[in-house]
């Protein structure tokens, strides 16, 4: 499989602040790719690295095997769905789509009648005579998506696409976003902040902290075995074991991660805790136990006893569901 | 024993604030009725005054303002020396407006994009300095900047390029014995007096366009030239607008820097100025100043028409 995008020891640094620090990633052609981390992480710069409104200090940038160094922007078969859209306030909705075409030198119905294309491709057909300012946020967004994609870039990057919209919006245009990857068999990077958008979206992700990429995966690699403390933290819902505690589990002295769903009460065990929340979640209820400075969760499935707060318990598990990492 | 659910009023601030509360009204009836006055009586009654002036005429043998209705003095606005004052003016402020808004552009540009901190203060001082200085003062240094023996003459002397200046003085128009002289000094004068006033409404504008509009525009395969006559242009028109409304009606209505550098040939409110002072014939004076704003009048209508307002 060809890659659409390589960061060969990139760097990015904004005078002493290293924004993103020899990164290297490839992105394969056709894949639904997400950027993952806290703000100021540098997934952003990442993707403005591959836009081209950021050049890199260090390291070389390939889409599709050439070298962008020297490419600006406009000339970058790449497009973006901006975080606020960006839509130009001045035109109709039409005009905004067809943006691309008319730079182009594109003849006024020719590129009406693609961006109308754009517009039943993105559901908005009856739009195209509106200014954004009359539109919602969810068709400001599928605006936005339409003027992208009206250049058939070979890569579509979307930054935080999805995060001015309310949650059940969200989990509409996470499907639909999917869908219309799948019918264009197009290259779509996508940034966000959100763990649960970047798991059930993306074929492959990537972790961001600090400049860095943490770990790259596909989600359930990401999910099931995090590399270091800081992808289990902030991927997983997943309980983080301490040297001591793994060691005291019958583990080696080394960090490891341990998912709520295959931990289990019991009434003895090595290791044993207070019950100091309980938080009842549909499909069961989730138990913390405190033990030492560490918080374990356990997922109690429905049906079966739930301890009370206060309760001492103690704690099992499949040795097979101890996954062990670095430190970092 | 617990608190009250309603605080009691502490005193008459209290109760004023809870009236305003129950009638919303109220306080913006308070607010703005004095400055209406005042725009109302004041400003707008005056406008009128000017207006009805100028229906009457003046006698032309005793030379008494004649209260009868009449069209009679706009129609001398239409004598070619008349004419040609309104011409010269509107040509002149034509030429600034156009200037300042080429000269402004970049300044505004770069203070809204690129300024930022000490260097955002050093523009505002830069554009704002020299508005408070006297509008006098700022005129006659100008008349000794372009004078023959001035700075300018003496620093063209110097690097032997007095043939820009007198290649520009002997252009059918702009004669005169130097640029002090000459109605290319005026222009020059008037396109520093009334720059700020360009600037300060464009950089206005052009802060309100965000960055990522720009992007866009870029990203989708836009050039620089491309994105400022389809993104910047049109966002920022309104500010450009509010400034050459600026620069236009206030060249057209300026009477002393025409008097001061020059040819000393008639502006519009140099006439007005003469015609009320001097001649006292205040009906003419009341329909050369309305001139401007009818002028004033047709620009805006044809820049609304134009879309110029859209992105308000």
């Amino acid at each position: 499989m060809t890659s659409a995008v390589e960061f060969h020891n990139v760097s990015r640094h904004f005078g002493p602040v290293k924004a993103v620090d020899r990164v290297d990633l490839t992105i394969a052609e056709g894949s639904f790719f997400a950027m993952l981390g806290p703000s100021g992480s540098g997934k952003t710069t990442c993707l403005r690295l591959i836009s081209g409104f950021e050049k890199p200090t260090g390291g070389q940038i390939r889409i599709f095997g050439e070298d962008v160094s020297n490419t600006p922007p406009h000339l970058r078969n790449v497009n973006t769905v901006f975080q606020d859209y960006a839509l130009f306030p001045h035109m109709n909705v039409r005009d905004n789509v067809a943006y691309g075409l008319m730079v182009k030198g594109i003849g006024r119905a020719q590129r009406h009648a693609r961006a109308e294309e754009m517009l039943a491709l993105v559901k908005l057909d009856a739009y195209g005579d509106r200014k954004p300012a009359q539109l919602s946020g969810g068709q400001r967004q599928r605006v936005a998506l339409a003027r992208a994609l009206v250049n058939e870039p070979r890569v579509l990057l979307l930054d935080e696409p999805l995060g001015a919209l309310d949650l059940k919006l969200r989990e509409a245009m996470q499907d639909e976003l999917k869908a219309l990857q799948r019918r264009l068999g197009l290259t779509f990077v996508f940034v966000t902040h959100d763990q649960h958008e970047a798991l059930s979206m993306a074929d492959s992700l990537a972790v961001f902290n600090d400049g860095r990429i943490a770990q790259i995966g596909s989600p359930q690699d990401i999910y099931d075995r995090p590399a270091t403390r800081f992808v289990a933290d902030f991927v997983g819902s997943s309980n983080v074991l301490p040297p001591a505690l793994t060691r005291a589990l019958g583990g080696p002295e080394q960090w490891a991660s341990l998912r709520p769903e295959a931990t289990r009460l019991a009434a003895t065990g090595p290791v044993s805790g207070t019950v100091t929340a309980l938080r009842y979640l549909g499909s069961g209820t989730r138990v913390v136990i405190h033990t030492g400075d560490t918080e374990i969760a356990a997922l109690v499935p429905a049906g079966q006893p739930v301890p009370a707060e206060g309760a001492t318990t103690a704690i099992a598990f499949e040795p097979s569901a101890l996954h062990l990492m670095g430190a970092n | 024993m617990t608190a009250p659910a309603i605080l009691p009023a502490r005193g008459a601030a209290d109760r004023l604030t809870g009236t305003f509360w129950r009638r919303p009204r109220l306080l913006l009836v308070l607010l703005i009725t004095p400055p209406l006055l005042w725009l109302g009586v004041v400003y707008l009654g005056s406008l009128f005054a000017l207006l009805l002036q100028s229906f009457y005429s003046i006698d032309e043998f005793s030379g008494v303002v004649k209260e009868e209705f009449t069209l009679k003095t706009y129609g001398e606005l239409f004598r070619a020396q008349n004419l040609d004052i309104i011409v010269r003016t509107v040509v002149m402020a034509t030429a600034v407006t156009l200037a300042c808004a080429i000269l402004a552009f970049p300044i505004a540009y770069y203070a809204a994009r690129y300024a930022r901190g000490p260097w955002k203060a050093a523009f505002y001082l830069g554009v704002m300095l020299p508005l408070w200085s006297s509008y006098l003062v700022k005129v006659y240094a100008w008349k000794l900047i372009l004078a023959k023996e001035g700075i300018l003459g003496w620093a063209a002397a110097g690097t032997h390029t007095s043939w820009i200046i007198d290649g520009i003085l002997s252009i059918p128009g702009l004669e005169g014995s130097s640029l002090s002289t000459s109605p290319f000094g005026t222009f020059l004068v008037f396109v520093y007096i009334w720059l700020p006033y360009m600037i300060l409404p464009m950089q206005a504008a052009l802060e309100r366009v965000p960055n990522s509009m720009l992007e866009a525009s870029a990203d989708l395969g836009a050039t620089r030239s491309q994105t400022f006559r389809t993104v910047i242009l049109p966002l920022a028109l309104p500010g450009v607008i509010a400034g050459s409304i600026f620069t236009f009606s206030l060249t057209l209505g300026d009477y002393i820097i025409p008097q001061i550098v020059g040819d000393s040939s008639r502006f519009i409110g140099l006439t007005v100025y003469q015609l009320q002072g001097t001649a006292g014939n205040t009906p003419l004076a009341a329909a050369f100043a309305v001139v401007p704003i009818l002028i004033m009048l047709v620009y805006l209508t044809l820049a609304k028409r134009a879309g110029a307002f859209d992105a308000l």
